[in-house]
């Protein structure tokens, strides 16, 4: 809101030049954005908090300015010259919501002169950014800005049988506003109306038809307490924020209505000419009444740590408008002013003192040591996760949680089986095409390769780990799980390198994900094939722990690959890592050194290509040959010399025993036992 | 023959068999001397190693003139035996020396060349993998994280979709209040918010620890605002409680004035502005004295030396209620702060949006 420096001194005859008004009223909570000279003037535009209307006007500011120089505010007495008849006479007021309108004030000039504003109006008026009209628009302008009380002009003659009604919009009902739109009203919408139709939409704007023209002779000014939330929802509906709705919603002074409409009409007697009616059509059917509030003095040190001597405390507050109407050494109960909505408790007066007396004047202390500190009990854990990732190369990726529908994943295992109808839908989307809740990471991880590789970037490992959302039973809250995914394309990269060394492939992503699981200190993964609806049949797995399906991982479709317009093979992940924290961490313990050395025999098995090393090493486990302490993968090979539908898995078998190092004759026995085993079982050729 | 020669007393012999090896030592490589060292090729000066260690042997080895005299030190007669050995020691040593000379400066050369031969290019870049990156918004809430623990905070977390009672009601936010309107808010179909800030976790936290209670949510949180520049529809931010019996503003300011000195340096100011909010009461607006220029007004402050931390003040006595908590017995204070934000005044970025579009280049650019 834009202030005028001069004006206030007028007001307050301050002592501060407008640099100091600014630092003094921002200290206050009312924040100075910027200062800025224009036209002799100085200009303050005030950050005004969405609680004080009371300070949207230049009386407003001019009240805080007083207290902080222990000054007072020489507001205007205004008194019209000469009034002459009765409203009643000439004009009729009905509230019939007088819920959306606790009280509306008319009164009526006849004989007025519209012309072109004096100078010293239309210089002010400019000053603080508003074009002016005529004299009466600009007058009633003036007083919203030095009161802070929205008033209205209408042509008394535009007013069907001179009445003002103030209703609920009927059905249908449609009005032309002052900026010559067409607007359609809505039920719940106020606006005052004349015999037969609505004339301005209350609190908000006037009408076109009623609007003041050079013609105009006998005006009606109008000035209401309308109720804020109404104002609020109107304006917000019509999608129209005006300076009076801006004042209405805030809550304006109901007991100053009469004040500023005295103060506009003998304005206009003086500038406009006319003559005034002698009274005022005040309809005001439940006057709102006065509240008030308990300070207990101590509660000011209490809250704040402020030593304010009560005589502090009282200065400023009956400066700000508080009236006491109790006062003993262990309470005070003050009459709130009609002005300020924001207060209603202890704490809001202890606000009121503190501001005033300076928050810099508050001292700095640390609370006394009394809890310990921790980190949520998943951190550590997921510290350590993204710490493996990033160590394995993956950058990490955070994606926005809304997304568009889609049925091309397979969820992890806590949602599985869930169709669209499972995702959470927002009534407002902000981007249109993204109105669900994610129900998987993925689709935001492909998004950004997507974008990577749209700039140029073709090797690209990203990791997330965020919630993902379905719906629950109706009227319960959605369940929310938090997973972790990966997606890698492109190739292996080293530091510092121009070219990859090798493109990336499953056993990349598989080695990640197991690093991180590793470094989280939980019990191994099993991978097994499996049909995921997003991946690649023979390069897809699930993904368990414990026995208990956890996600997936493999290799992106070919045709989500196609709708992504992605030409190099991308590779997913996705598992529940809430899954996951809820598994206990691997105990650390010591078992033995191994005394004597152990005797190592390589195997290469050709074999057929459907047997996985998975079953290999489990089964020469389950031979449970005491002295066979180990079977290790060394490598798989397919291609040329190897018929084809058969692959070569070369095995590393680790013999040991625990009291003597093993003679070669022994192990040879032994390894002979194996390998003629592994023959049998998997009708397997010795390389 | 030998024997008819006149005898010679051992010193004699000595001086003999010294003069002889150097003489032999000095004729075999005089030709170095003459030619200069520096041709030397490194396959001759293997060579000449060879040459040295056999004339080594034969000059001093055991079965050498030299060690037949050293034998004979025994026979002499007890007086003068003493000087005698001290003699011959040091002769020993002088000729020795002369060896080890020539020969370290022929294993030298050979090893330079070897060097010279086997040099590496150690600009070359070093062999690792490349290495990933986590998210400046993680590594800004790792760190605020790691201060508000060492102050004896715990960490807290919750939902991310809420009841309007622990986003709105609960937080003192009234029916009406233009925060509930569906143009600031995100509901579902439902009629559940996502939560507009992380302030519900505190009530859910109070509600489990009861007070005294000292606690930050830090989490993902949802306005509704059109993506821009400065504006995401949703972000990340960190809310604080501390709620004992005694605490004041005071420690408000103690707090975040810690806080800032931790984050962004010691010298860091704090200034504390009335504000409101309609969870606390009273409420202020945090700034901190701009990282930059120290507070003299630059680009990054907008010339006022001020940054905005985030809002904070008293916590509403409805708060406090809501959650079980008596405020006639305890006091408490929260504030909150926008993790994006802050990571954007640090790194200066133009464009919030580049957050949530993981691009690798930016994402490079954070440690
Ligand atoms: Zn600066």
């Amino acid at each position: 809101m834009l202030i005028s420096y001069n004006w206030q001194r007028e007001l307050t005859a301050t002592k501060l030049d407008p640099q100091e008004v600014r630092e003094r009223l921002t200290n206050v909570g009312l924040a100075v954005d910027a200062v800025e000279e224009r036209d002799g003037d100085h200009v303050l535009d005030v950050e005004v908090p969405s609680n004080r209307g009371d300070c949207l006007s230049h009386i407003g500011i001019a009240r805080e300015l007083a207290v902080i120089e222990k000054s007072t505010v020489h507001s205007p007495k205004p008194k019209v010259e000469n009034p002459e008849g009765k409203i009643s006479d000439l004009a009729r007021v009905e509230i019939r919501d007088p819920d959306l309108c606790p009280r509306y004030a008319a009164r009526v000039i006849r004989g007025v002169k519209i012309a072109p504003s004096p100078e010293w109006l239309v210089k002010l008026l400019e000053v603080l950014g508003q074009r002016p009209i005529n004299n009466v628009a600009d007058i009633t302008n003036y007083v919203l800005h030095e009161f802070g009380q929205p008033l209205h002009a209408f042509d008394l003659a535009k007013l069907g049988e001179s009445r003002i009604v103030i209703r609920r919009a009927a059905k249908g009902e449609t009005i032309k506003t002052l900026d010559g739109v067409e607007r359609k009203l809505e039920r719940e919408m106020l606006v005052i109306a004349d015999a037969t139709r609505p004339v301005a939409v209350a609190g908000v704007m006037g009408g076109e038809e009623s609007e003041i023209s050079s013609t105009t002779q006998d005006v009606l000014i109008e000035s209401a307490y309308f109720n804020p939330a109404s104002v609020r929802r109107t304006a917000k509906l019509l999608g129209l924020h005006t300076e009076a709705s801006h004042r209405f919603e805030r809550g304006v002074d109901p007991e100053g209505v009469l004040r500023a409409q005295e103060r506009c009409v003998a304005l206009i007697c003086e500038i406009a000419g006319g003559v005034a009616t002698a009274d005022v059509l005040d309809v005001y059917p439940a006057a709102l009444p006065a509240k008030s509030v308990e300070l207990r003095p101590e509660r000011v040190e209490a809250i704040t740590g402020l030593q304010v001597p009560r005589a502090e405390v009282l200065r400023i507050l009956t400066a700000l408008g508080f009236e006491v109407r109790e006062d003993n050494p262990a309470r005070l109960i003050f009459t709130i002013p009609s002005w300020r909505h924001d207060v209603a408790i202890e704490e809001d007066l202890v606000e009121e003192v503190a501001r005033h007396t300076g928050y810099d004047q508050i001292k700095t202390a640390l609370p006394p040591a009394s809890l310990a500190g921790e980190y949520h009990s998943s951190e550590r854990r997921k510290r350590a996760l993204r710490q493996a990732m990033s160590g394995r190369g993956f950058d990490e990726a955070i994606s926005l949680s809304f997304t568009e529908l889609t049925e091309d994943f397979d969820l992890i295992a806590e949602f599985a089986g869930r169709g669209r109808e499972s995702a959470v839908t927002l009534t407002n989307p902000i981007i249109e095409e993204s109105s669900r809740m994610r129900q998987t990471l993925l689709p935001g991880l492909l998004n950004s390769i997507r974008h990577n590789l749209n700039h140029g970037v073709r090797d690209v490992c990203l990791f997330e780990t965020g919630r993902v959302f379905v719906v629950s039973e109706p009227g319960q809250l959605p369940l929310e799980r938090e997973a972790f995914a990966l997606a890698a394309t492109g190739g292996a990269m080293a530091a510092d390198r121009a070219q990859a060394e090798r493109e990336l492939d499953f056993f990349d992503l598989k080695g990640a994900i197991e690093s991180a699981v590793a470094a989280m200190n939980l019990p191994p993964l099993d991978f097994k094939i499996a049909a995921v609806k997003h991946l690649r049949p023979g390069q897809s797995a699930a993904i368990s722990i414990e026995g208990a399906r956890v996600g997936s991982i493999g290799c992106l479709t070919e045709s989500l690959a196609g709708a992504y317009k992605f030409r190099q093979p991308i590779f997913v992940a996705e598992v529940d890592l809430t899954a996951l924290l809820e598994i206990k961490e691997l105990p650390a313990l010591y078992s033995p050194l191994p005394r004597f050395p152990a005797i190592v025999r390589d195997v290469s098995l050709l074999l057929d290509r459907k047997v996985t090393v998975a079953e290999l090493l489990a089964f020469t486990l389950n031979l449970k040959i005491e002295n066979l302490v180990a079977t290790r993968f060394v490598g798989s090979y397919e291609g040329e010399g190897i018929p084809e539908g058969k692959r070569s898995v070369t095995l590393r078998l680790e013999y040991r025993a625990s009291d003597r190092t093993l003679r070669d004759e022994e192990v040879d026995r032994m390894h002979i036992a194996v390998v003629s085993a592994l023959k049998i079982e998997f009708m397997a050729e010795i390389r | 023959m030998r024997d008819q020669q006149p005898q010679q007393t051992p010193d004699e012999q000595l001086d003999h068999i010294s003069q002889t090896v150097r003489a032999e030592l000095k004729a075999r490589f005089d030709n170095i001397e003459a030619q200069g060292r520096a041709t030397l090729s490194p396959s001759e000066a293997e060579k000449q190693l060879q040459d040295l260690k056999d004339l080594r042997t034969k000059s001093l080895g055991k079965k050498s003139e030299f060690a037949n005299l050293k034998k004979s030190i025994g026979r002499l007669p007890a007086e003068g035996r003493a000087d005698f050995g001290q003699r011959i020691q040091q002769t020993e040593g002088v000729l020795v020396q002369g060896f080890d000379d020539e020969e370290d400066y022929r294993k030298r050369l050979i090893e330079t060349s070897r060097s010279e031969r086997e040099s590496i290019d150690v600009t070359m870049p070093g062999r690792r993998p490349r290495p990933g990156h986590l998210h400046p918004v993680t590594l800004m809430r790792e760190r605020i994280e790691d201060i508000f623990v060492s102050l004896g905070y715990a960490v807290e977390d919750d939902r991310e979709i809420e009841t309007d009672f622990y986003n709105f009601d609960a937080l003192n936010i009234s029916e009406g209040h233009p925060a509930r309107d569906p143009q600031d808010t995100f509901y579902t179909t439902d009629g559940f918010a996502l939560r507009s800030q992380t302030s519900t976790v505190q009530i859910h936290a109070m509600q489990r620890r009861g007070a005294p209670v000292r606690m930050i949510a830090p989490g993902r949180v949802f306005r509704r605002d059109t993506p821009d520049p400065t504006h995401n529809p949703m972000f990340f931010q960190v809310e604080g409680l501390c709620v004992d019996r005694g605490i004041t503003m005071a420690h408000l300011k103690g707090t975040l004035a810690e806080f800032v000195h931790r984050l962004f340096g010691p010298e860091t100011r704090t200034r504390f502005r009335p504000s409101y909010f309609p969870f606390t009461e009273p409420s202020a607006e945090v700034d901190y004295s701009c990282f930059n220029c120290g507070g003299s007004g630059c680009r990054i402050c907008k010339g006022s030396g001020w940054i905005e931390l985030g809002g904070s003040g008293m916590v509403h006595p409805n708060v406090l209620r809501a959650a079980n908590v008596n405020p006639e017995e305890f006091t408490g204070f929260a504030f909150g702060l926008g993790i994006d934000r802050t990571c954007a005044r640090i790194y200066q970025l133009d464009d919030i949006r580049l957050l949530f579009e993981n691009d690798v280049r930016f994402l490079e650019q954070f440690r």
